[in-house]
């Protein structure tokens, strides 16, 4: 089962996005408590899938809600998307681990910090959690060739830079490349298409 | 380079996995607010965060949700798990890390994550070590141009609630680059900023408003100079 049956059941409705960004703004705890109930599951989800470790991911997930309490006040409540922000947080959290844990850290600088600026947040689509959505790129997925499902993967659960693909895969940098290009292109255009559908 | 020969990046970069030089100039049009990269970057962004649907779903454990909860709640002394890690001394901090190495599993897994970034850090030997204070504020920074900053001090000031402690870098030329925010415990704390921080002249901490700002809007209360 993935995130989709989660995803038909979610309550989409209720309070918006927005007045609980300002309630978070606002430093109001309950806040804090509405925004687990709302996308603990999916962050737990991300985090899991990523470090597969229930005692690891019950930290990262903390570690996510604590450093959107604090950088809340950075958000802009009328425009973010708050959903994808915080499973960006969360998925951060978790590649990171992995990384330290592998002592990538090194090899492998790229500060994920950047990825969480809430601008790169701003008018994106909120639907993209939700179970329509969902389908569709478990579907886009599917129809992705192996290699370039290879290095989403590898990509996406364990953080793996384009060299460190490169090497794992024992491809040309060049080659990796093109497949998490072409990978992505795919996955944007069978969205599309299911959108117009 | 310009926006067209950054522009295939634009989805190595959402998921993290973009390197130099492509990844410094995406930074680099991104900060100056790109009209092409900033909305190419976002649906880039949007793709990766919609992979979590794809995610298999788990039911997390009960007792998480009050742990969570616990962090803000005006009843909890511990509001900040892993940004501020405990007082320990230089020692103590190497001697944990290294435990947190040897033996992952006996200590709080993120801990552990951060304490082995700090060794990395601490056994880089490329690392400069300075140390500042006293007579108020007073500790030792540890910085690896490669890997990043261990900070450790103590006397701390206290913060008023909506502010925050930024640590920065800053580089022989050119304005300070944001490092991390923390808070202290017992206006002490041990703070982790993993990320290359070449060219460093000096490092800084300054009062910031919650969230933190791009450049520094107070004065430093600790200068470490390399």
């Amino acid at each position: 089962m993935t995130l989709f049956g989660f995803l038909l059941a979610l309550n989409l409705g209720g309070e918006g996005d927005e007045e609980l960004v300002r309630r978070l703004q606002a430093r109001d705890p309950e806040a804090l408590s509405d925004l687990y109930d709302r996308f603990g599951k999916l962050a737990w989800s991300v985090i899991l899938s990523i470090v597969r470790d229930a005692a690891i991911a019950e930290d990262l997930v903390q570690e996510t809600f604590l450093r959107a309490w604090n950088r809340a006040n950075g958000f802009e409540a009328s425009r973010g998307a708050l959903g994808p922000w915080l499973l960006t947080i969360a998925r951060n959290q978790a590649i990171d681990h992995v990384r330290s844990q592998s002592y990538r850290m090194d090899r492998c600088v790229y500060e994920l910090d950047a990825t969480e600026h809430p601008a790169l947040f701003l008018d994106m689509e909120s639907t993209i959690l939700n179970a329509n959505y969902a389908r569709a790129i478990r579907n886009a997925i599917t129809k992705l060739n192996a290699n370039q499902r290879k290095v989403i993967e590898l990509a996406y659960y364990e953080g793996l830079s384009q060299t460190e693909m490169a090497e794992r895969m024992g491809q040309p940098l060049g080659t990796v490349k093109t497949w998490v290009r072409t990978a992505l292109k795919n996955l944007r255009d069978e969205l599309g298409e299911a959108a117009v559908a | 380079m310009n926006c067209e020969e950054i522009l295939h990046e634009y989805g190595a970069y959402a998921l993290g996995i973009a390197e130099d030089p492509e990844r410094r100039e995406i930074s680099e049009h991104l900060a100056r607010n790109c009209p092409n990269c900033v909305p190419g970057v976002r649906r880039a962004m949007e793709l990766v965060a919609g992979l979590s649907a794809a995610a298999p779903a788990a039911d997390p454990p009960r007792r998480l949700r009050g742990r969570v909860v616990a962090l803000v709640s005006p009843q909890s002394g511990r509001r900040f798990p892993i940004a501020i890690l405990a007082p320990w001394a230089v020692a103590l901090t190497l001697a944990v890390a290294l435990i947190a190495v040897v033996l992952p599993g006996r200590l709080r897994s993120g801990d552990a994550a951060k304490l082995a970034q700090a060794l990395s850090i601490i056994g880089d030997p490329a690392m400069q070590d300075v140390s500042f204070g006293p007579p108020a504020t007073r500790g030792r920074v540890f910085l690896s141009p490669g890997k990043g900053v261990v900070l450790v001090a103590a006397g701390l000031p206290p913060l008023d609630v909506n502010k925050t402690f930024e640590l920065w870098v800053i580089p022989k030329t050119g304005n300070p680059i944001p490092a991390g925010l923390f808070r202290s415990q017992a206006n002490a704390a041990v703070f982790v900023h993993a990320g290359a921080a070449p060219n460093a002249a000096a490092v800084a901490v300054t009062i910031e408003p919650e969230g933190g700002s791009a450049q520094p809007t107070t004065t430093p209360f600790i200068v470490a100079k390399l």
